[in-house]
């Protein structure tokens, strides 16, 4: 069988999709693996049918199937099977999902050779970081712009230089992962400084302007600050920069041992040198032993390479980063970020060393909490929690649907006197104890230390409460939040319901999309209030509808004085769609790209206006105002049913076309909490498509392609019986 | 005439040993120690005490809240300043009652509640709402505990001497101290901003006046055995 020509080729193909498919790291996608199968094969038909023989050879096997009557059960097999697949290809084909479009770009676009900052030009080529001239400087400068990227990039870019900062989830395209490879370690300090410049309004046309949020920073940092956090980024990552050859030699570097982070450094060097490899992910702890125990000495320099720039050398909070946190950013309780990426024995080494700032507190042996036995979910056991989370009052701060707007959430302290929010409990992906059931029943039986959250294992009736607590919270919300990637519009007959609440709309299907804080304009929105809006959306022959659903834990209640506003959202869309994928600036548009919004706010109703900035907007004169709407606040949660006909006279408006992709955005103000102007969040640019009423192809094309195909198949085999009886003959 | 005397002599034994059973230190009694008697006053004009609105549980909270943070009497004795004789030694008296800190009314009784180190304090629930108790200390290990409308009694104690903050989260304006000491030798002011402090040795003492607003004032005395020493604190709004 091995000599078989037909098995050889077969073979081969095997062995070749399977290195394609499993044999490549990271994955290949499929594109790329029909790419190189089909090279394949063509390879194997070249070889095999270089001479007759082996072509015979090749083909004997398949003649036999098709002629052979010790073969005829095989012929039967295929004859049905072939048939079958092909149809139910061609149904997955014409029953394909509406996607949106692919985005293709450039990633690392040619910048240009000079650009204008500040007033001043700059020429990009050639050009060298002035600072590292400055060689006996170069720590003071790397410490700064730490500082910088703390206070600007972190909230996207995140702490641990990997792009997975606080708001980094919501955006496409994601943030720049600066400890890829891919990014900075193979460009030079010049280029970088032209991306922080310019941001994503200065990407060229073959990046599709526009559709990063990545601010042009000119207009905040100084030539000076730019420079400094480039010099953080390639020093934080271990990476260089590519350099212009011909200055290459001139350039200085901190060295790599100074560089692992302050004097303690000088200390333990391989540590700060392990956490450094462990961000990119090359190195992971295998040293069981030394996890529990924790080595203060190495925790001390993993603390000062990633926790000094907050709390301080001493750990009292007063690390240079902190002030801004803490003054200007509402940061408390939320700015800490997962420390997920750090080797587990960095993290216990951190624990060691963190002991070491209050000796007193950590003298005894720690006290073990024994949960009591966990009882499985059940209706049950959900009612019971149901009943105990009323008993208990858990609405009180959480609110009673649990989205964070009980009576007493809007006073509630942390141990520092920050204001703080309860846990919205219809959203445990943002829990900061952790999701899973038993994270839930420790911090019910625990409390959170720090925050106004109490224990709880000694005031429930029966210890196994906990248990039914948080399985009740569970029942509250799925664990994921499965945001949507476009958002589709369904053709639908008749008069739309304009009540959110009517049973029409909960029959439709809901798209969640998350929302980001805006950081880029002042006042700048470092915690955000709304973090998710959840869209349904119809539309009729003369009308597009949108429901659209978010949490607001404090209701509307404008009063100025109290530095309170109206709540609002926003709808924006392109004025005009372009061919090709531009689009206007996501934060309400740019000089030449003006948008149009529908907006809703609780003390105006619907409106719709244009912008052209964050600052620039325009509301459209109430006579041009076409759109309608109707919203309603319950137990922290809007609902909010907004309207307008597919056309309108208008020119500033958005005419929504049917069958053809447009961009769609989101942008939320939580008035209660003091959300007001640039103070908000907001969504990246979404695709959107007024679907075209189903067709009847999915069940018309694929029968008649199991019926072409058997009678090819029919007339194939006949042809080829006939022709070997004629030569038996 | 036996039975009177057998009745004098138990009353005789009785008397006796009521330090003991009050918990202060043999060395000292009547007839060889002082007492400090004084009075905590305003100086000046009082401001108007906060009035906060309640916005939650009425029924049970009520409508107002007027704080205690700053509390002058009629005749400017201020209310909850806490007088304490520092360096003083002495075992920490073992009260005869549990000392007991009520909530009732969404408020804190009393609102600064004295307190011996070791001893367990009951924290009561009077109001059928959720409360929850939330310590603000560094010597002690500070905890935050839910006490729903069931669970009418917490019991907690404090190993160490120190002024403690308590604090409702449900009910931001409820706050008040626990004020944990390891002798016996400190008081509380009432609502005519009067002290008294028994039983203090004589000699040459420091006292030290706590208060949660005004801050804290030191003075020196002497006590004189079988007398009371007098002691006037002024205090004024820093």
């Amino acid at each position: 069988m091995i000599r078989s020509k037909f098995f050889q080729a077969i073979l081969v193909l095997v062995l070749a999709f399977a290195f394609f498919r499993y044999g490549i790291r990271p994955p290949a996608p499929w594109s790329v693996v029909y790419l190189y199968m089909g090279i394949v094969l063509l390879a194997v038909l070249v070889y095999i049918s270089s001479d007759s023989d082996s072509w015979r050879a090749f083909l004997r096997p398949i003649h036999l199937v098709l002629v052979d009557d010790e073969k005829r059960p095989i012929r039967l097999l295929l004859m049905v099977l072939l048939p079958l697949f092909l149809g139910y290809y061609a149904y997955s084909q014409a029953a394909a999902k509406v996607e949106a479009p692919p985005e293709l770009r450039a990633v690392h676009p040619a910048p240009a050779s000079s650009i204008s900052f500040r007033g001043k030009t700059i020429d990009v080529q050639g050009f060298e970081n002035p600072l590292r001239k400055d060689a006996a400087n170069l720590r003071k400068y790397v410490d700064e712009g730490g500082e910088i990227y703390v206070k600007n990039c972190m909230f996207c870019h995140g702490d641990n230089l990997d792009g997975e900062g606080p708001f980094a989830h919501a955006f496409s395209p994601p943030p720049a992962i600066f400890t890829d490879p891919g990014t900075i370690a193979m460009l030079q300090e010049a280029y970088l400084f032209w991306r922080i410049a310019k941001g994503g309004p200065g990407w060229p046309k073959e990046s599709t302007p526009w559709n990063s949020v990545m601010p042009a920073w000119e207009d905040r940092l100084t030539e000076e600050d730019i420079w400094k956090v480039i010099m953080y980024l390639y020093d934080a990552t271990g990476f260089q920069p590519r350099r212009w050859e011909a200055n290459a030699a001139l350039i200085p570097f901190p060295s790599q041992g100074e560089s692992a982070g302050k004097a303690v450094a000088a200390r333990v060097p391989s540590s700060s040198l392990r956490s450094r490899r462990a961000e990119r992910g090359l190195w992971s702890p295998a040293l069981a032993e030394a996890q529990q125990r924790g080595d203060m000495n190495a925790g001390k320099a993993v603390y000062g390479k990633k926790c000094a720039i907050c709390h301080g050398e001493k750990g009292d909070g007063n690390g240079p980063g902190a002030s801004d946190l803490v003054i200007t950013a509402r940061m408390p309780g939320t700015s800490m970020p997962p420390w997920k990426g750090l080797p587990e024995k960095d993290r216990w080494n951190l624990v060691a060393y963190i002991k070491t700032f209050t000796p007193d507190l950590f003298k005894g042996t720690p006290k073990v909490l024994d949960l009591p036995k966990e009882v499985p979910p059940s209706k049950e056991s959900i009612v019971r929690g149901k009943e105990m989370y009323e008993a208990i009052e858990c609405n009180k701060c959480h609110g009673r649907a649990g989205r964070a707007d009980g009576p007493s959430a809007p006073e509630l302290k942390d141990d520092w006197e920050q204001p703080i929010r309860p846990a919205d409990l219809t959203k445990p992906w943002n829990f900061r104890g952790g999701e899973s059931k038993k994270e839930i029943a420790t911090r019910l039986a625990t409390g959170l230390a720090g925050t106004p959250m109490p224990s709880f294992l000694d005031s429930v009736e029966k210890p196994e409460d906990i248990w039914h607590l948080a399985n009740y919270v569970k029942s509250l919300a799925p664990d994921k939040p499965n945001y949507a990637t476009f958002l589709r519009v369904k053709k639908v007959e008749g008069e739309i319901p304009a009540d959110p609440g009517a049973p029409f709309w909960s029959q439709q299907a809901p798209s969640n999309f998350p929302l980001a804080g805006q950081v880029i304009v002042d006042m700048r929105n470092f915690n955000p209030s709304i973090d998710m809006i959840t869209v349904k959306a119809v539309y009729s022959s003369r009308e597009i509808a949108i429901h659209l659903t978010w949490n607001d834990p404090t209701g509307s209640r404008p009063d100025p004085a109290a530095k309170t506003f109206a709540d609002q959202v926003v709808l924006q869309f392109p004025v005009k769609l372009s061919e090709g994928n531009e689009r206007p600036y996501v934060l309400m548009g740019d000089g030449s790209n003006p948008v149009y919004l529908l907006r809703w706010s609780s003390d105006g109703g619907v409106g719709e206006a244009n912008a052209t900035a964050i600052s620039n907007l325009t509301p459209q004169p109430a006579q041009a105002v076409e759109a309608k709407g109707t919203g309603v606040f319950a137990d922290g949660q809007y609902r909010l049913v907004i309207k307008r006909p597919l056309q309108t006279p208008d020119p500033n408006d958005l005419q929504f076309p049917v069958g053809k992709f447009f961009p769609v955005a989101f942008m939320a103000w939580d008035g209660g909490a003091g959300e007001t102007g640039s103070d908000m969040s907001f969504s990246s640019w979404y695709y959107s498509v007024l679907e075209e009423p189903s067709s009847k192809r999915p069940y018309v094309i694929p029968p008649v392609v199991v019926l072409v195909s058997v009678a090819a198949e029919l007339l194939i085999v006949r042809r080829a019986q006939r022709k070997a009886r004629g030569s038996v003959n | 005439m036996q039975r009177v005397l057998r009745w004098f002599f138990i009353a005789g034994v009785l008397a006796l040993s009521l330090p003991f059973l009050a918990g202060i230190s043999p060395e000292v009694n009547a007839q060889s120690s002082g007492s400090i008697v004084g009075e905590v006053k305003y100086n000046g004009t009082p401001p108007a005490p906060k009035v906060i609105k309640v916005n939650k549980d009425n029924q049970a909270c009520g409508n107002e809240k007027t704080s205690e943070e700053l509390v002058v009497g009629a005749n400017k004795g201020i209310q909850w300043a806490v007088v304490s004789v520092v360096g003083a030694k002495g075992p920490a008296p073992k009260p005869a009652q549990k000392p007991t800190l009520d909530q009732k009314g969404c408020h804190f009784q009393p609102h600064v509640l004295l307190a011996p180190v070791g001893v367990g304090i009951d924290i009561l629930n009077s109001d059928g709402i959720l409360h929850n108790i939330h310590t603000f200390s560094k010597a002690n290990p500070s905890f935050n505990k839910a006490q729903p409308k069931f669970k009418k009694v917490i019991t907690e104690k404090f190993d160490k001497p120190e002024v403690v903050k308590i604090r409702c989260d449900a009910h931001s304006w409820m706050s008040g101290w626990v004020v944990v000491q390891e002798h016996p030798f400190y008081a509380v002011s009432d609502a005519n901003g009067s002290f008294k402090i028994d039983n203090v040795p004589p000699g040459k003492h420091k006292l030290e006046l706590w208060h949660e607003t005004l801050g804290k004032v030191a003075k020196d005395v002497e006590v004189k055995a079988g007398a009371p020493t007098k002691v006037t604190f002024e205090l004024t709004k820093k």
